[in-house]
């Protein structure tokens, strides 16, 4: 079936820089950059582990043209932003979170993978109303401006998920989330305290997968029932957004509370680009995700906060094509990508014929492809066919291989999808 | 089966075929189904470079058999009886000429031809688009991305918007140096969440250079290797047949899984467009049949049954169906299952009673960067969307075994009782009473 015109089609993508830092002033707000980078991980950091949060409603936009209500954590007094702040912190750190909820419902704060975590100072423990049923999985930031105040001791590296622990069928559906980082005391440019773990720090990403069923947050924005045994998600997000805006720059200006993008930029592994990219993978929603990242496998290297090692630290990583994360499970892989082919026009072509461009088809007129088959080469295209591509990169897809997924609604061709960008090795011709 | 072969395809692999077919008319043994052919050539690297592996598809749409009804929609009332149900899907034209090719519009297969490789041959896969015989107002391209493959280039990952796509009678070779051996999967992914339910996926897999043996490796019997030798080998492993890492096997199948929802066949071939964030599957597939199905044996797409009286034997059901599940292996052999799944949703396939050996996952040998073994032993294999699994049971007992999906949900034939669905059985007889498997399936 022919598919459905993109609402946007984001193409510019700036080049590879390192990944975005928010800063915070000395009173625990964060401060976006001026100069945050246009792909990878952005991080929230604080020089004194302590962030303010507000829990707060807010729209995000879909690319089908539809905006969905959510509730989702500020950074500060920030505008409202889906997901939450990721967060990210040296192994060691006392992490402090006041979680300010200005929500009209009891908000608060569970941190699965870290121990000993208190509330207010006392252990955080589950909330029990006077019959002794659960009503909370952690002491709640009471609803109407209320204040909790959580801290830990961030002591294992890895990746983390944050989310609401009341009534969380609800809320974390509603976007109550955001994805916490602990690094390694032995680097920033490492996953783990293990020398194979190290990476380019240029090249981090997160991968925060999540669904959404409009038309539960359609109930709760008219205040009515909610009824999570209808639920049927309609559109699949990365960093809380669907395909094509994934691959809009980070903090893009028409995405104003989707600031976190997913293009994976990297370049080919030479010797004088040996490391790979780190991708940080989180699933915070209700179903599990098969990801494949097309162009190569991904070195599975950490699952839920922890090292892929035996207790004697041999090695226990593996490769995989696709990744397979089930409900509030991360997982960090080591991504490359290499020229093992090194076909040039002049030198090695091809070995197959290529045809004319008449006889092939370009899908919806649209491309990311350069017209030319070798890396760092363009090449004609047919008239009326336009071409996202900048300088003869490569694109490779990354997408949920449960294919409903990779759509918007009953649109294809987007979802729970992104792209990986791998530039010519430098020097090249690329903005 | 009026095709010629070449002459390449006869030297190897062919001739292998064709004594496995052989032996068949005379010992009663299945054929085995329409495979890739010329394949696994066993010859050194210089000759590997000489001798790439050409194979031809073709995609188009047709018709399949699944039992049992839903609605209105199954079967469907457009569907050449005994068939029931519309199809998008490849077929294997390498060896037709030109004419039986284009004959093939509307006589697609469910799953794909089975195609595997050897490590280091080059593969030029051509794929032509034959168009949509149902559909005549639909002029939907087509491509093949080779799931899995590593450090691929966009011109030959068959993604339409990050390269080309193939339309209505037109023709392109993919290519591809298989350097990591393994088993992937195929598929169209030209408005892939559709052409993917539609059936058009299959599975690839790569047998390593150790089956042309190492020291201390025998050379493999799929390599030309002596009787005495495992069939082959899943991955370079270094280590020599019966050593506990070692990945040899004496028999091999696929295990592939698929699934079907009904009213998105039928929405297609009637014209009508499908929601698919609403997708429900109705049929979980194995091998591109369900249960009882998935037991019958292989059949020849180009061989129409002539069933007396015509109607409703299961070759004819499952002429394009080709590919059987059934697993025969006699005690004390090694048996590798190759566990692919294009379906949408997860399957965790169960073996009650033969303990299987996980050796790798993804096309990736189950072992640590400084060597440690990372293979395991269970009765169950996860296998999510889009994932693989390579898995070695020893078999030991004589009888019939059952895998099957433990979801049990999923061993419903579109809701009807009793057993359906991703289950096949696993029949094991006495030491040295089936002959030597030479062609995996059989």
């Amino acid at each position: 079936m022919p598919s459905k015109t993109l609402a946007r089609l984001a193409s510019a993508v700036a080049p590879v820089g390192a990944a975005a830092v928010l800063l915070l002033g000395g009173s625990g707000v964060p401060v976006r950059a001026q100069t945050a980078a246009t792909s990878g991980m952005v991080c929230t950091t604080n020089a004194s582990n302590t962030f303010t949060m507000t829990a707060q409603p807010g729209y995000v936009a879909m690319p089908d043209g539809n905006t969905v209500y959510m509730w989702s954590f500020a950074a500060g007094n920030q505008a409202f932003q889906l997901p939450g702040p990721t967060l990210c912190v040296n192994q060691g750190a006392t992490v402090t979170i006041v979680l300010n909820n200005t929500l009209t419902e009891d908000v608060s704060l569970v941190f699965p993978g870290q121990e000993s975590v208190t509330a207010n100072g006392a252990p955080a423990q589950p909330q029990f109303d006077t019959a002794g049923n659960v009503t909370s999985l952690a002491p709640v930031a009471p609803k109407t401006n209320g204040s909790m105040t959580y801290s830990f001791v961030a002591s294992s590296p890895g990746t983390y998920l944050y989310l609401s622990g009341s009534d969380p069928t609800k809320q974390v559906q509603m976007g109550l989330y955001g994805s916490l980082v602990v690094r390694p005391t032995q680097g920033f440019d490492f996953a783990y305290n293990r020398a194979d773990s190290r990476f380019n720090p240029a090249n981090e990403y997160l991968m925060l997968f999540s669904e959404v069923d409009p038309i539960l947050h359609h109930a709760v924005e008219l205040g009515q029932a909610y009824d999570i045994n209808t639920y049927q998600p309609r559109y699949w997000l990365i960093n809380g957004r669907s395909f094509p805006d994934t691959i809009s720059d980070n903090n893009s200006p028409w995405l104003p509370s989707q600031p976190y993008g997913a293009l994976v930029h990297i370049h080919p592994t030479t010797v004088s680009n040996p490391l790979p990219a780190l991708v940080r993978y989180l699933n915070v929603g209700a179903y599990n995700h098969p990801f494949h990242p097309h162009g190569n496998h991904g070195r599975i290297i950490g699952r839920d906060g922890r090292a892929l090692e035996s207790s004697s630290h041999e090695d226990l990583s593996y490769e995989k094509f696709l990744v397979l994360l089930g409900s509030g499970q991360t997982t960090d892989a080591l991504y490359t990508w290499t020229d093992v082919d090194a076909f040039s026009p002049t030198t090695n072509p091809i070995p197959v014929p290529q045809p004319q461009q008449q006889n092939l088809t370009y899908k919806d007129n649209a491309t990311w492809y350069s017209g030319s088959p070798y890396l760092g080469f363009k090449g004609d295209l047919p008239v009326g066919v336009t071409s996202y591509n900048e300088c003869g990169e490569y694109y490779h897809v990354w997408h949920s291989h449960a294919l409903n997924e990779a759509a918007n609604w009953d649109a294809g061709f987007g979802g729970m999808f992104t792209l990986e960008r791998v530039d010519p090795p430098t020097p090249n011709t690329c903005p | 089966m009026s095709q010629s072969f070449s002459h390449r395809t006869l030297r190897r692999r062919g001739l292998l075929a064709l004594g496995g077919g052989a032996l068949a008319a005379v010992a009663g043994v299945q054929l085995a189904p329409r495979f890739g052919r010329g394949l696994s050539l066993g010859a050194d690297s210089a000759e590997a470079a000489a001798s790439p592996t050409n194979l031809k598809l073709v995609g188009t749409d047709g018709w399949i058999y699944l039992p049992g009804s839903v609605g209105s929609v199954q079967p469907d009332t457009l569907a050449p009886k005994p068939r029931t149900t519309y199809i998008f899907g490849f077929r294997d034209v390498t060896a037709l000429d030109v004419g039986t090719t284009q004959a093939q519009k509307n006589r697609a297969q469910a799953s794909a031809p089975l195609i595997y490789v050897d490590e280091m041959t080059d593969v030029r896969l051509s794929l032509t688009n034959l168009g949509l015989a149902q559909r005549p107002d639909l002029v939907d391209s087509h491509t093949i991305h080779f799931h899995g493959f590593r450090n691929a280039i966009p011109l030959f990952d068959g993604v339409p918007e990050m390269s080309i796509a193939v339309p209505i009678g037109r023709e392109f070779t993919y290519y591809y140096k298989p350097r990591d051996p393994g088993t992937y999967m195929y598929h169209c992914h030209f408005e892939d969440v559709e052409h993917i339910q539609m059936g058009m996926t299959g599975v690839i897999f790569v047998r390593p250079r150790q089956n042309q043996g190492a020291t201390g490796i025998p050379v493999a019997r799929s390599a030309g290797g002596p009787a005495s030798s495992p069939l082959g080998y899943v991955y370079n492993d270094g280590v020599a047949p019966g050593q506990a890492r070692s990945t040899a096997y004496d028999r091999e199948f696929v295990i592939f899984l698929t699934e079907v929802w009904a009213d998105a066949h039928w929405r297609d071939a009637h014209i009508q467009v499908s929601d698919w964030s609403d997708y429900a599957p109705d049929y979980w597939l194995m091998n591109g049949r369900v249960y009882p199905d998935t037991i019958e044996p292989n059949y020849d797409p180009m061989v129409t049954p002539t069933a007396t009286p015509a109607g409703d034997s299961p070759a004819e059901r499952l002429q394009f169906q080709p590919i059987s599940s059934l697993v025969k292996a006699n005690a004390q052999e090694r048996v590798l299952l190759r566990f692919v799944n294009l379906g949408y949703r997860q399957a965790a396939m169960t073996l009650p009673g033969l303990p299987m050996r996980v050796v790798g996952k993804d096309a990736t040998l189950l072992r640590g960067r400084d060597g440690t073994d990372n293979s395991y032993l269970t009765n169950t294999v996860y296998v999510g969307p889009g994932e693989s699994t390579d898995a070695i049971f020893t078999a030991q007992n004589t009888g019939t075994y059952r895998l099957y999906n433990r979801d049990y949900a999923y061993l419903s034939n579109a809701g009807a009782s009793g057993l359906g669905g991703q289950l096949t059985e696993i029949r094991i007889s006495a030491a040295n009473s089936l002959p030597l498997q030479t062609v995996p399936q059989t």
